[in-house]
């Protein structure tokens, strides 16, 4: 008995400081040791991720996302949808303020929009169907539609490039370059970037959070609890984790997988898994050379065996899935694997037989990859010997990725490029589908079903367009993907409240001690 | 003298009208451009093409190098285009760190490198000196970055002496900036003392086979002071040289070395300019470094003037 009383004490000693640190506390700065430097802070500027990453503590939308990736409320209170599905109203929140100490009114949410909708690569997909974005009052914005949308407040919502509201001077003053002034209505104000060494964030003391508890995602209730975020660029791998280890940065961003258990073993750590990420992708050019012939396309894909490939880009089981759906098992409204046909085939057999048919003489595969991410260059490695073994010639080429990413654009140059595609919220403009990208992946019954579902409001509906696209991406040969993977990130212990999310964020986390 | 000063500082001219048209040319036949790394990975060709005319890069290119060279004459390098602010500020703030650690590393190497170098001459094929050599060649073998990284993981995570990566300003005190910078000018030093132990060693091996080393030995004069003031002061000028060179070697070295240890200098500016395909910037450090370079190596000549009263520039 006195034995169990005695553990009962200690048990009680040792949950109290666990319990204790549990409890959200104010203060502290936060490090979070970044992969690099963001090539703009301004969100309607970049489709870059890290700009999204860092801006959207500091910028808003209307809508966000809860944690089943759907569209809700942030800066809008309510809308209301008439004639048909063609006029939304929004109607705004009262008293959210800038960091500047103005009121967000229609007057800045009109002119973002428009400025949004006009640079964009997500805004201008959008506004092929809107007419108007007019002012009502000044808590009153309505946006007249060209046809009713299904993808318009995901496209609002979504953090990548997203629809920031910016107030309009800032806007006024940039004309028609980027934004000079970094200022918005989140829970983080910008105070400096310094190039190479950080870019610093303070709470914003008169921020106007909403209401309703935080959900998981991304919405609800917004806390500031760090005095100061501190993002800092720091571009070697090993630097980052010796960095996080050694207390000097809080959060480490993308890990190599093969550390996972490492870090497990170590006790100041915590790793996180943020899954769904993206998927790995070998984008054939549709348009020019050898890739625009269907049944070379076909014998490519009959060729692939996604397991090692998957197993050499990411190494890790745990962090990669072999999953052919273009949408992830996470977003229930979307995934299906109807339509899925032709994924990880493993035959060479057919693979040369469908050469045969195509005529294909030999010709070689110029493949475009880079080393700066190395699961695109480990993918392509292996796919390449899979390639060859069903009589391909593959071209190999390595470049970094500035220079893939200028060569993608012009058809002359490649065959096949390598490329990730991060988690996309609306299918009807999710890049993995779009015709006018590199790759121009063109084909009428698709473009006819992306437009569709483009006006789609009808989930049920969406998701048998879904259906329809993928088998389609299958039989065509849109993309190749190679499957899902997810990244590791480490944090310290410390750090609490942290929730591994496709979108990183860093409200409502808070540092314990 | 100055005559020949003033002739070596009219030279500095068209190398710098070269070295700017050069780099000019060179970072634009790099494929790659800085609209596409702007706009992102999901951009479109249109998307990159806004983004081009938006910066002025849809311009032709003569018509782009007419406009530097102009800007040039009238002072100024250009305005990045990822910094949002001028190059020569983007330099400025730079300079700091770098210059810091350039003279650091340099102090290392000379502080290493000689007393290395004569004392292996000194007891010339000896253990000692064997043992020095073996390990100034292993120095010029092993490349700094994984010297740097393995103190990393000796000093900053094992034994926790000294912070992993990352700059402290001078302005937050002189011990944590020294504190901040003590592994990579290590790392950046020790390599290039391994090649100042070995022109010091050998030329003083020549030196000392001199007949007034000997003359000096047999009238009496002590060891100490032939080595050090007769036959060092000899010795001495190809291993300025070196450090003359050294210092390039150093520039070059810091690019990677600020990389390993998250230093915010030069050469971590000109890694990302390079990367981004920030033009103007990649184009201003370049002639900043030729123009450092050209100084150097005047300042060296004029150092073998100081040292030995022979040489006489006309």
């Amino acid at each position: 008995m006195k034995r169990l009383i005695f553990s009962a004490l200690a048990l009680s000693l040792l949950a109290t400081p666990a319990l204790a640190q549990d409890t959200p506390r104010m203060g502290g700065v936060l490090k979070a040791a970044m992969i690099g430097e963001p090539p703009s802070l301004d969100l309607h500027w970049t489709t870059a991720v890290i700009t999204q990453q860092i801006t959207w503590h500091i910028y808003e939308t209307l809508y966000t996302y809860d944690k089943n990736l759907q569209p809700i409320p942030m800066l809008a209170e309510s809308h209301t949808v008439t004639d048909g599905g063609r006029r939304y109203t929004i109607t705004l929140r009262k008293n959210v303020k800038f960091h500047n100490g103005k009121e967000m009114t229609s007057a800045d949410v009109v002119p973002s929009l428009q400025r949004w909708g006009k640079m964009s690569t997500t805004g201008k997909a959008l506004w092929k169907s809107v007419e108007a974005v007019e002012a009502k009052d000044p808590y009153t914005v309505v946006i007249h539609l060209k046809e009713p949308s299904g993808s318009l407040l995901f496209g609002l919502g979504s953090p990548n490039n997203g629809a920031a509201i910016y107030p309009k001077d800032v806007m006024a003053a940039a004309g028609e370059g980027q934004i000079k002034e970094f200022i918005g209505t989140g829970p983080y104000r910008f105070i400096e970037h310094k190039p190479d060494r950080h870019i610093k964030l303070a709470r914003f003391k008169e921020y106007a959070a909403r209401s309703e508890p935080a959900d998981g995602g991304y919405g609800g209730k917004r806390v500031a609890y760090f005095d100061e975020i501190l993002f800092i660029p720091v571009p070697d791998e090993a630097v980052r984790l010796a960095g996080v280890e050694t207390g000097e940065y809080h959060y480490a961003q993308t890990i190599k997988a093969d550390q996972y258990d490492r870090v497990k073993s170590l006790p100041a750590l915590e790793p996180q898994v943020v899954k769904p990420y993206g998927w790995i992708t070998a984008v054939p050019n549709h348009k020019q050379g050898v890739m625009a012939n269907k049944k070379v396309r076909q014998a490519f894909l009959a060729a692939l065996d996604m397991e090692p490939i998957m197993s050499a880009a990411i190494g890790n089981k745990a962090f990669y899935r072999l999953e052919g759906a273009l949408f992830y098992p996470e977003q229930a409204a979307f995934h299906s694997t109807s339509g899925v046909t032709g994924y990880s085939q493993k035959n060479p057999t057919k693979a040369k037989a469908l050469l045969a048919e195509a005529g294909y003489k030999g010709e070689p595969v110029r493949w475009i990859t880079t080393k700066e991410y190395d699961w695109m260059y480990n993918a392509a490695l292996v796919a390449k010997q899979q390639m060859e073994a069903a009589g391909f010639v593959v071209d190999l080429q390595v470049l970094d990725w500035a220079t893939l990413v200028q060569r993608r654009n012009k058809p002359e140059l490649y065959d096949i490029f390598s490329t990730g595609f991060t988690l996309g919220a609306d299918p009807a403009i999710a890049t993995s589908i779009q015709c006018n990208w590199p790759g121009w992946w063109c084909n009428e019954e698709k473009e006819r079903l992306v437009a569709e579902m483009l006006k789609e409001t009808d989930p049920k509906k969406r998701k048998a367009q879904i259906e329809r696209v993928q088998a389609i991406f299958y039989d065509d040969v849109g993309r190749v993907k190679f499957g899902d993977y997810f990244t590791f990130q480490v944090t310290r212990k410390e750090l609490r409240g942290f929730r591994p999310q496709p979108f990183l964020y860093f409200w409502n986390s808070w540092l314990a001690k | 003298m100055t005559v020949y000063v003033i002739r070596r500082l009219i030279a500095v001219i068209p190398v710098m009208l070269v070295v700017a048209t050069v780099s000019f040319v060179l970072i634009r036949l790099a494929p790659g451009d800085p609209a596409s790394v702007i706009a992102g990975p999901y951009a479109s060709a249109e998307d990159i093409a806004q983004m081009q005319r938006a910066l002025g890069l849809d311009q032709p290119l003569p018509v782009q190098l007419v406009k530097w060279w102009g800007r040039l004459a009238r002072g100024n390098l250009g305005d990045s285009i990822f910094l949002r602010r001028p190059v020569i500020e983007a330099i400025l703030e730079r300079l700091e760190p770098t210059l810091l650690l350039t003279a650091w590393s340099m102090l290392v190497a000379v502080l290493v490198g000689i007393p290395v170098g004569v004392i292996s001459a000194r007891h010339h094929n000896t253990v000692l000196d064997q043992s020095f050599m073996a390990l100034a060649l292993l120095g010029l073998s092993v490349p700094n970055f994984l010297l740097g990284l393995l103190m990393i993981l000796c000093f900053g995570v094992w034994l926790g002496w000294l912070p992993v990566a990352g700059y402290a300003a001078l302005e937050t005190g002189l011990w944590p900036n020294l504190r901040s910078l003590i592994m990579p000018a290590l790392a950046l030093g020790l390599v290039q003392s391994a090649l100042i132990a070995r022109i010091t060693r050998s030329s003083m091996l020549d030196v000392l086979r001199e007949q007034y080393i000997l003359s000096g030995r047999s009238k009496g004069l002590s060891e100490r002071t032939v080595i050090y003031k007769h036959a060092l002061k000899n010795a001495i000028i190809p291993t300025l040289t070196v450090i003359g060179i050294t210092f390039a070697l150093l520039v070059g070295g810091a690019v990677v070395i600020e990389t390993v240890f998250n230093i915010p200098g030069l050469g971590r500016l000109i890694i990302s300019a390079v990367l981004r395909r920030d033009y103007p910037v990649v184009q201003g450090v370049v002639l900043l470094i030729a123009v450092t370079y050209t100084a150097i190596n005047l300042l060296v000549d004029l150092a073998y003037l100081a040292i030995d009263p022979r040489i006489r520039f006309r």
